[in-house]
């Protein structure tokens, strides 16, 4: 670490993760660039999840990190590293891999024209009147090129689809299995199969759009997407399976964040007894709620158990 | 610059620090922003805590030739208070990101300022007489019995100690979800753009309850955020015209005129990648953090980690000119990363608009030299740059107390990248990063620059012979 004034001593070691950048075609020095990759990774991982500020975490810090994870994952992918974790018995073997070449096509067409949302979206054009920014707060506006795109009826957006399922019916499982009381299931955002199936609880909650729709009341809710949005892509990050603990917790606030219009009951009670008060530390920012520390949690450490075999494969 | 037996070679001196004197810093005196108002009479800073301190520059003295008028302390006040976003369970800063004034109309002074998500503008008047001789009220205050006064008189106006009283006048609220980074002023006088990281609204300042949206970049998948908007400014001269940059290294030129939601660019300007220093942190050291137009508002110059850059409007593909900052720091980029100084947001200023070349000789009438032709921004170990864009020559020199004596030209810094150290130089390894400074700005138009470090702000002057 850099510090105040003092000098550091010529560390081979460190030598070898400074240094200059080492392409990966390098024959001897594959390994330091590998070991370089490798570290950037776990520090990127550290800091999208220690982080535990009183106030909202900067997005464009969120955002740089989060563009660092995924080229790195895209170039484990390339070089065939890549392994699947996330199986759930009602999905393919892969869902990881599955879902990552889904989303693919909105990453990379996005990362040719970064700032052209509406493009992508929608083809008519937005700029008849000016927009009161007041209008943006309710969410519905921004999210109305998705209406014309999807159409009246049909179900969120492809990239984000996949990812969700794997996880829901991850989740749908757990919930059969546990007897609490979560009254609030996940919403609407969820495929339509899933709503008629599980959620008899929110009736009238079946808008067109698809992830947009969730943002009902409370657009100040979707505020938080900035949060949420870093930790459902990372989860597809945690390949690593010697990354236990944080592993276990990105899965835990996977659950947690796919269900961003719960009631605070409905969202807690899927939150795994370990290491809660952490988890309940770092997700405050995330959350809708205030989180209080002592919540009960309705799963015990045998369905825990059950939670991480499912999840693993094993 | 010093030394050089140049002609046009500023010599900058120490002239005055504000700020406390101890080693420890407390968080809320933090410096945030620093801005000169158009007349550079009066110089405003911002703080982590939310205050507004302006200082105000002494008139001439005509026998003191030999220095400008001093800064002293005009008005302080609390700008923005700490909030809490009960929805979020979020604390919303006070600090101040930004402040603008506004071109003086009468003689009070206006100026804007931002935390990450309300605007409001101030207005500071100076009070320096009031009435004496009421009727029904005593000099202190107290109300008299009227059944007391058996005579009338009119009150008059006396003079007083100057007052000088900060008041909002418009608090422009609600209308951003994410944080503040920018707000820049029309050349028209009546409208603002505010820029947070998805969106940039355009406000009039006299409606603080409406403001138009004119760009949104946030897609309709929040998964699919890979960019960031980090700053943003008008158009010193063509009102219709504002430009916005970004986390990967681009900058849009945006035209009003051309539709209500500026979405599709006008201009794209970016610099393709060189592959020779290609890494794990191009991306991130391509964000540019702060953008600022020329004068003439021909050029734009942008500061991203490592560099600054000069474009030209009419040039999209690469800038005109490049300056290294600190090229040192490239090959420290992974620890920079770990400690978080990669995402410190540096700020860059252009030099004041007049009187810049005060000595070119007569015989360079024609060839006029570029007004804006030096360019400063903050490096860390409380170094800041300067480089002069007609001479290529760049010079470093450090803001610290012990510069203290008035009139001393400051000395220049090295910092010894590799190898053998020379005397006076600084070794990379020996800088300290905490001491950064992000914040600088230059008086409008005399050779005045204010530099801030974490918690104190230094003027410097050049020497007048």
């Amino acid at each position: 670490m850099l510090g105040k004034g003092g000098k550091r001593k010529f560390d081979e070691h460190e030598d070898g993760l400074e240094g200059k950048v080492v392409s990966p075609t390098d024959g001897p020095s594959k390994v330091s660039y590998t070991l370089q990759r490798q570290t950037i990774f776990n520090i990127s991982l550290m800091k999208l999840y220690n982080h535990r500020p009183l106030t909202e975490p900067s997005l464009q810090k969120t955002v740089l990190i989060n563009n660092m994870l995924r080229r790195i994952q895209e170039e484990l992918k390339q070089e065939g590293s890549l392994r699947p974790v996330f199986v759930t018995a009602s999905q393919p073997a892969d869902p990881l891999g599955d879902n990552f070449r889904e989303a693919q096509p909105a990453f990379s067409h996005l990362a040719s024209q970064p700032l052209l949302p509406a493009d992508f979206i929608s083809t008519t054009p937005l700029e008849s009147c000016l927009t009161p920014a007041s209008l943006l707060e309710d969410d519905t506006f921004c999210t109305s090129p998705t209406v014309q795109h999807d159409g009246p009826t049909k179900p969120p957006p492809p990239a984000l689809q996949p990812v969700k399922d794997s996880f829901s019916s991850a989740l749908d499982e757990i919930e059969e299995l546990c007897p609490a009381p979560t009254s609030a299931e996940a919403v609407a955002a969820e495929t339509a199969a899933d709503d008629s199936k599980e959620h008899p609880s929110e009736p009238g909650v079946q808008k067109p759009e698809g992830l947009p729709d969730s943002r009902t009341a409370d657009s100040k809710l979707m505020d938080s997407l900035p949060g949420n949005f870093e930790i459902t892509t990372s989860t597809g990050f945690l390949t690593d399976l010697t990354l236990d603990d944080i592993l276990f917790a990105d899965i835990d606030t996977s659950m947690y964040d796919f269900d961003p219009c719960t009631s605070a009951t409905g969202a807690a009670s899927k939150m795994a007894p370990v290491s809660a008060d952490e988890l309940l530390k770092t997700l405050a920012p995330y959350s809708s709620q205030p989180v209080t520390p002592n919540q009960p949690f309705k799963m015990d450490l045998t369905e825990l158990d059950h939670i991480m075999e499912v999840l693993v494969g094993s | 610059f010093a030394g050089a037996g140049g002609g046009n070679d500023i010599q900058w001196c120490f002239s005055q620090v504000k700020g406390a004197v101890d080693d420890d810093v407390a968080e809320a005196d933090i410096i945030s922003t620093v801005e000169f108002n158009h007349s550079g009479e009066l110089l405003a800073t911002g703080d982590k805590g939310g205050r507004v301190v302006i200082f105000q520059q002494e008139q001439e003295n005509k026998t003191q030739s030999h220095s400008r008028g001093e800064y002293n302390v005009y008005s302080t006040f609390q700008s923005h208070e700490p909030e809490f976003d009960y929805l979020k369970s979020l604390e919303i800063e006070e600090k101040i990101n930004k402040i603008r004034w506004l071109p003086q109309k009468n003689a009070a002074q206006f100026l804007l300022s931002t935390n990450d998500k309300t605007i409001k503008l101030w207005k500071i008047s100076e009070r320096d007489k009031r009435p004496e001789g009421y009727n029904l009220k005593e000099e202190d205050g107290r109300y008299r019995d009227p059944t007391t006064v058996t005579t009338l008189r009119v009150p008059v106006f006396r003079p007083m100690d100057l007052m000088v009283e900060a008041s909002p006048r418009r608090i422009f609220a609600n209308a951003h979800t994410y944080h503040i980074n920018s707000i820049s002023i029309n050349s028209d006088y009546e409208t603002y753009l505010s820029a947070d990281d998805l969106r940039i609204n355009l406000w009039h300042l006299e409606i603080t309850d409406r403001s138009f949206n004119i760009v949104d970049i946030k897609p309709a998948n929040m998964e699919e955020l890979t960019e960031v908007i980090t700053a943003a400014e008008f158009h010193p001269n063509s009102c219709n015209t504002f430009v916005y940059s970004s986390s990967k290294g681009t900058i849009r030129l945006c035209d009003m005129r051309a539709s209500a939601l500026c979405d599709r660019h006008s201009k794209l300007f970016e610099e393709p990648e060189d592959p020779s220093n290609r890494s794990f942190f191009s991306e991130i050291i391509s964000s540019i953090s702060d953008v600022k137009f020329s004068h003439s508002g021909r050029y734009m110059m942008t500061r991203d980690y490592l560099s600054v850059k000069i474009w030209d409007l009419n040039m999209e593909n690469r800038p005109v000119e490049t300056y290294q900052v600190h090229e040192y720091l490239r090959s420290k980029l992974c620890s920079l990363y770990e400690n978080d100084c990669i995402f410190d947001k540096f700020e860059c200023c252009w030099n004041g608009s007049d009187r810049q070349q005060r000595r070119f000789s007569t015989e360079l009438f024609f060839f006029l030299p570029r007004l804006c032709s030096i360019v400063m921004t903050g490096s860390y170990n409380n170094f800041f740059r300067m480089f002069d864009r007609n001479t290529k020559r760049d010079i470093t020199l450090e803001a610290s107390r012990e510069n203290n004596k008035p009139r001393t030209v400051l000395k220049p810094r090295k910092v010894c990248a590799s190898g053998k150290r020379k005397k006076d130089e600084i070794s990379v390894d020996s800088l300290d990063f905490n001491k950064k400074i992000l914040h600088t700005a230059w008086h409008p138009k005399e050779n005045i620059i204010a530099v801030a470090t974490t918690n104190n702000l230094y003027i410097f002057q050049d020497k007048m012979n």
